[in-house]
């Protein structure tokens, strides 16, 4: 592996500082399992990587119970959000998409911030944050700035950040009543999996239980970003929810889509699981605020 | 023989590996963590492309590298160092590429990054041609040649035989059914990565570090490397490290190994070539792909009456064992059930793709997953039950079959019925879920591929009565120390612990042909039984004089000879040992044996018992096919072996279930993925192997049907396990939704694209 | 580039000068000698390499030697007691046929370790589940689960052991 210097600020500015110092050369690195095989296969040669572990706030996952916003610092990992139990309970979407990224020893260490910043098309760790309508916080040499998650994508690798720019961490609004959530990354075994197609589903429905006021369709590896199926939500706002509109909705989402052939799948497979999924995971959407409902 | 009916102290029991708990504290030594003085790291540099010529090479900037010994290209290869039973394979090219994995140079540095860094800097001129990579269009007449030099694609080999007559037979079938099949390649996936340390004596003689399963072999092979050097009559001396994997990707000698041969005969030091992930992948063999044409035909009470079978066969741009898979695949073709009338043809064709070798199977998997699959779609077109269908063609014990295989013991019917009685085959009424059964035949007692079939064993007591066998054979992880030393064990009347398996170093060890063809139990078992009969019956002669007893009624038993019936004359073997030992004309208590099974080559006519006896088998698969996704899910799996006696119940498992899991990921999930010659999933993340989240319940039923000629009635079954599962799946997922899929892997876009043309969508 | 390091390995404590780009695997199998960490594919994918750090199962491969400066790092060697008698979990893996070829086993022990440290009452699917990043080629992993379930008995039995 090429050499580097590694430089361990304390403290945000501290870190934009060092960036500043060494420009041209510098990456910042979180938890590493992505720089760090890049790194490695060169394709990434950096002089310094500046790493963010020891910056405290970054790490920070905190639910305020007076406004209702979950907040999540840019270095938790995704292990610590799959082993906390409020985001199991009140956040099912974003448990079943951290809880089953590569392994466990790449979730012990890999960050939600990381991945987010790594922008692969896949992108478990964006989906269940861009139907839960995140907002990342960045902060760069220029001060702070907020930009919704699902707008922090260019590109495959790339995304808006501007060069210096840290993400601090990403805001989840306050949840609506009668929510449910869920994630399903479909491939060919149960592990260790890049996805054929990702798919994120959350549903809210009005106090009548049937129809539905809110709605988001996310899909990973869908296009070259995470995209949101505007039209298929468009169809389920306002309608009472059930298996034939679901089905309605998933053919729109596979229309909108822009799946394409690769090594990992084929373009007519995808659609038909986003045919597919969204209804199903539109039917365990309903099924949580069915459970909830009967837990209260 | 007396072995099959006395009761057993030590053979039989579940007796933990002799070397794990070594591995289990992290001291056992791989080949990636020795290190030896004044050694220097190798590392080879792939081709560009996978057909093109070599214009020109410049390793100047390479070789004035700080730190660089040496760079070699395929002008620095003798010309007769070829690799391959055929040996149409230099272990560097010259001038032409053939494929992507064709090496093009080596350089030895005194670090890796060196290393890497030299290759980047060696600069290669290619003019880049057109690739062949079809082999069915590469067989046609005027399709471009692989190797300029020769006049056609299609390879010289044997593959063609008809016993009986299989047109007449057809005619005569009340039911026939015809149909291709195809299997792609899959790759052994060992954890530890293929690797090998050479280095000379002053007196240019050659110790070779490698992890090989063929170390007799390999070191005839390297003695040829040597000659071709202008190094004749030398030595070499094969020394196997803990081995992290094998499943038949070490039976033939690689590139890596003669490259590490020539950099450290060249650079005088000792070279360490050690594949990283990627090249493990890419640059090792595969197993052989195939593209299956098989008909098969019955008469109106289920006989079977003829098996015709064309096979072509993707050779790659160089030979290796993929090309002789058809003289295995001749042993289902021809002896799978009864069928009097076969036909096989294979024809073997060079491509611009990558090469296979062995594994684990040899062809097996792959022919029976098209008969399997075919005897389902015939038992169902003569409207027979598909599980009575094969009982009425079952194999029985006394049977002679077409191909000249002698069928001595035979669990066949047991492991039918153990499957059946596991695994419930009655209609399940739940959509969606299926089962499926397929049965097996492989060599049990060795396999003369080669002229010779043997093992040697030298066997050596001490004064404490601690045995050490010196063995031919090979483990690697399989777990033959520990049926070596269980069978010495129970001859000897000691226990397990007491005896000290080796088998790392060919100075050492006797000759051995190869850990190949699940024959290590057979005949390296039988190989250790026989030197330790020689010394029973030597340490029975000296007893019968200290205990004033009759030699041939002494018997040993936990740790000592005794007369059984008398408490007197009884003598704990280590105090007899020593007394043979430090008396007047003392002598010391070793033996030596060459067993070399009672099987035939099969010659030109490729008739001919090739194995002394053969292991049956059943597996049974339930399965659940998501008919939305087109996944198939396996619920239940039962593997029935008839495996003449479980010398270690324990290992034998461990056997049945990494075979299992294995052919499962051969039949749903695993797949080299090519793209006009290119690996483009070279990685574990896009190479799917099961994880433990996808590790299903597996039953094991193990039949015993005592073999004759195995040590103790053993036969093998390191392969076995992964020889049905594929059709057991395919036959499954039909019984479960109706769709047949006729290519592996059985993916869930096969399966709903099937289902989808099933409906007419 | 090299940094000065302090940190805990097996209950002992060891200050080191390391380069800044090294690996933990690197650093553990090249510098200083525990060979007992396995690096089967180099980028996180197969999980040979698992050490623990700070109670975490993490692969090596892909830890920064200069991020476990000031924690408590566990690796296969430290395992088994100074007396030599094997873990619990080393025993039941040797017991119960959890190792073959024994490449992945380090990793897999030491994964091992870290779910039973955190759960002892870890059950068959948690076991998959925190075992699902070490590839096994040669078990088919049943042995594996059998191994780590009788190490929930082993270390129980230990414990009353201890108590009684």
């Amino acid at each position: 592996m090429k050499e580097f210097k590694y430089l361990s600020p304390t403290n945000i500015e501290e870190a934009i500082s060092f960036y500043g110092q060494h420009s041209e050369t510098s990456k910042f690195v979180a938890g590493g399992t992505d720089v760090i095989v890049k790194v490695k296969e060169g394709w990434m040669e950096p002089d310094f990587l500046i790493s963010l572990k020891k910056i405290k706030e970054l790490s920070e996952l905190h639910k305020n119970e007076a406004t209702k916003e979950l907040s999540i610092g840019a270095l938790v990992t995704h292990a610590t959000l799959e082993k906390s139990l409020m985001i199991q309970n009140e956040y099912p979407i974003i448990y079943d998409a951290v809880s089953n990224i590569g392994s466990l020893q790449v979730r012990n260490v890999g960050t939600i911030g990381g991945n987010l910043m790594n922008a692969v098309p896949s992108a478990d760790g964006a989906i269940p944050l861009i139907a839960l309508d995140g907002v990342a916080l960045l902060h760069g040499p220029d001060g702070e700035r907020s930009v919704e998650v699902k707008d922090l994508f260019v590109k495959p690798y790339v995304t808006v950040l501007k060069p210096g720019e840290i993400l601090k961490k990403i805001t989840i609004p306050p949840q609506d009543a009668n929510v449910g959530s869920a994630y399903i990354k479909f491939g060919r075994r149960a592990a260790m999996e890049l996805p054929l197609i990702g798919i994120g589903v959350l549903l809210t429905l009005d106090d009548d239980l049937e129809t539905c006021t809110k709605a988001r369709i996310v899909l990973g590896v869908a296009a070259p970003t995470p995209m949101r199926a505007f039209e298929a939500e468009k169809s389920l706002v306002g309608q009472k929810i059930n298996k034939e509109i679901l089905i309605k909705a998933g053919h729109l989402a596979a229309d909108e889509s822009k799946v394409r052939d690769s090594v990992r799948g084929k373009a007519w497979h995808r659609k038909e699981m986003i045919r597919v999924q969204v209804r199903r995971m539109g039917l365990k959407c309903l099924d949580i605020i069915k459970n909830s409902l009967e837990e209260k | 023989m007396d072995n099959q009916n006395r009761e057993l102290s030590v053979v039989g029991k579940p007796i933990p590996k002799l070397d794990a708990a070594q591995k289990a504290m992290g001291r056992a030594e791989y080949i990636q963590d020795i290190k030896l003085p004044g050694m220097l790291y190798g590392k080879i540099l792939y081709s560009k492309f996978a057909n093109a010529n070599i214009i020109k090479i410049d390793t100047s900037k390479a070789k004035a590298l700080d730190g660089v010994h040496a760079v070699l290209t395929g002008e620095d290869i003798p010309k007769k160092m070829k690799m391959g039973f055929i040996k149409d394979n230099p272990p560097i090219k010259k001038d032409r590429v053939s494929s992507f994995r064709d090496e093009v140079a080596a350089v030895a540095a005194t670090s890796l990054d060196i290393a890497k860094k030299a290759l980047d800097l060696i600069e290669i001129e290619y003019e880049e041609l057109k690739g062949i990579f079809d082999p069915e269009k590469a067989m046609e007449k005027d399709s471009p040649l692989v190797h300029a030099h020769l006049k056609s694609n299609v390879l010289k080999m044997p593959w063609n035989i008809h016993y009986g007559d299989v047109e007449k037979a057809e005619k005569e079938s009340d039911f026939v059914v015809e149909d291709r099949f195809t299997t792609t390649w899959v790759t052994h996936c060992c954890m530890g990565t293929s690797g090998a340390i050479a280095l000379f004596d002053a007196s240019d003689n050659l110790t070779i570090h490698t992890n090989t399963q063929i170390p007799s072999l390999a070191q005839k092979d390297f003695l040829e490397s040597l000659k071709a050097m202008g190094l004749e009559n030398k030595r070499v001396r094969v020394i196997k490290p803990i081995i992290g994997g094998g499943f038949g990707s070490k039976l033939d000698t690689y590139a890596y190994e003669h490259i590490s041969i020539l950099l450290a005969h060249k650079c005088k030091k000792p070279v360490k070539i050690v594949f990283d992930r990627v090249e493990e992948f890419t640059a090792t063999s595969t197993r052989q792909p195939t593209v299956i044409y098989i008909k098969q035909g019955c008469d109106k009470n289920g006989k079977l009456t003829f098996r015709d079978m064309k096979m072509v066969l993707d050779n790659g741009a160089h030979t290796s064992w993929g090309a002789t898979t058809p003289s295995v695949m001749l042993m289902p073709i021809s002896s799978l059930y009864r069928v009097e009338n076969v036909k096989y043809n294979a024809k073997c064709v060079y491509t611009n793709n990558t090469y296979s070798q062995a594994m684990r199977g040899y062809g097996n998997p792959q022919a029976t997953f098209a008969i399997e699959s075919s005897m389902d779609m015939l038992a169902e077109k003569a409207g027979i039950d598909r599980i009575e269908f094969r009982k009425i063609n079952k194999n029985q014990s006394g049977d002679e079959t077409p191909q000249g295989l002698k069928i001595t013991s035979c669990g066949l019917e047991e492991c039918i019925d153990a499957v059946k009685k596991e695994l419930k085959f009655d209609n399940n009424n739940e959509k969606g879920v299926g089962t499926g059964i397929a049965s097996l035949i492989h060599v049990g007692g060795g396999a003369r591929i080669y002229g010779s079939d043997g093992c040697g064993a030298i066997l050596k007591m001490d004064d404490y009565g601690k045995v050490d066998i010196f063995t031919g054979g090979t483990d690697m992880g399989q777990g033959l120390d520990n049926i070596t030393a269980q069978i010495v064990a129970e001859e000897l009347g000691l226990l397990a612990e007491d005896i000290n398996v080796v088998h790392s170093d060919s100075d050492v060890c006797p000759w051995d042909v190869g850990a190949h063809a699940s024959r290590s139990t057979f005949v390296a078992g039988n190989a250790a039984l026989g030197a330790a009969k020689k010394v029973k019956k030597k340490i029975q002669e000296f007893a019968s004089k200290i205990l004033d007893a009759p030699a041939k009624e002494l018997e040993f038993k936990d740790r000592n000879v005794f007369l059984p019936g008398d408490p007197e004359k009884s003598i704990p073997i280590g105090k007899l040992l020593r007394k043979a030992h430090f008396s007047p004309n003392g002598t010391m208590l070793m033996a030596e044996n060459f067993y070399d099974p009672d099987n035939r080559n099969m010659g030109k006519e490729l008739k001919g018992n090739m194995s002394m006896t053969y292991s049956f088998g059943a597996h049974g698969v339930k399965v659940k096919v998501d008919e939305e996704t087109g996944k198939v899910e396996v619920l239940e799996y039962v593997a029935a072996h008839d495996v003449g006696r479980a010398i270690n119940p324990l290992l034998l498992e461990g056997q049945v279930y990494g075979g299992v899991v294995m052919g499962l990921g051969y039949a749903l999930t695993e797949e080299v993925m090519h793209k006009d010659g290119k690996n483009m999933n070279a990685n574990f993340r896009d190479y799917k192997l099961f994880t433990a989240k996808d590790a299903v319940k597996i039953k094991a039923p193990v039949i015993e049907t005592i073999d004759k000629d195995g040590p103790f009635g053993a036969k093998g079954i390191g392969e076995p396990g992964c020889v049905p599962t594929a059709p057991a799946v395919a036959n499954a997922v039909y019984d479960a939704v109706g769709v047949r899929i006729k290519d592996l892997p059985i993916t869930p876009e096969k399966v709903l694209a099937a289902l989808k043309e099933k409906k007419g969508e | 580039m090299t940094t000065k390091i302090a940190f805990i390995l097996n209950g002992d404590r060891i200050s080191y000068e390391i380069k800044d780009h090294w690996t933990l695997s690197h650093l553990l199998r090249e510098e200083m000698g525990l060979i007992g960490t396995k690096e089967g594919c180099g980028n996180g994918e197969c999980g040979a390499c698992t050490v623990i750090v700070d109670k975490l199962a993490v692969n090596s491969c892909l830890y920064l030697a200069i991020d476990i400066d000031d924690t408590i790092v566990e690796t296969i060697e430290g395992l088994a007691s100074t007396d030599g008698t094997l873990h619990p979990l080393q025993q039941s893996f040797v017991d119960n046929g959890g190792i073959q070829c024994g490449f992945c086993s380090p990793g897999m022990i030491m994964s091992s370790k870290a779910l039973l440290d955190e759960n002892p009452d870890a059950d068959r699917e948690e076991i998959k589940h925190a075992l699902a990043g070490n590839i096994c080629r040669c078990t088919g992993y049943i042995q594996i689960f059998e191994s780590v379930e009788a190490a929930k008995e082993l270390a129980v039995e230990n414990k009353g052991g201890e108590n009684g």
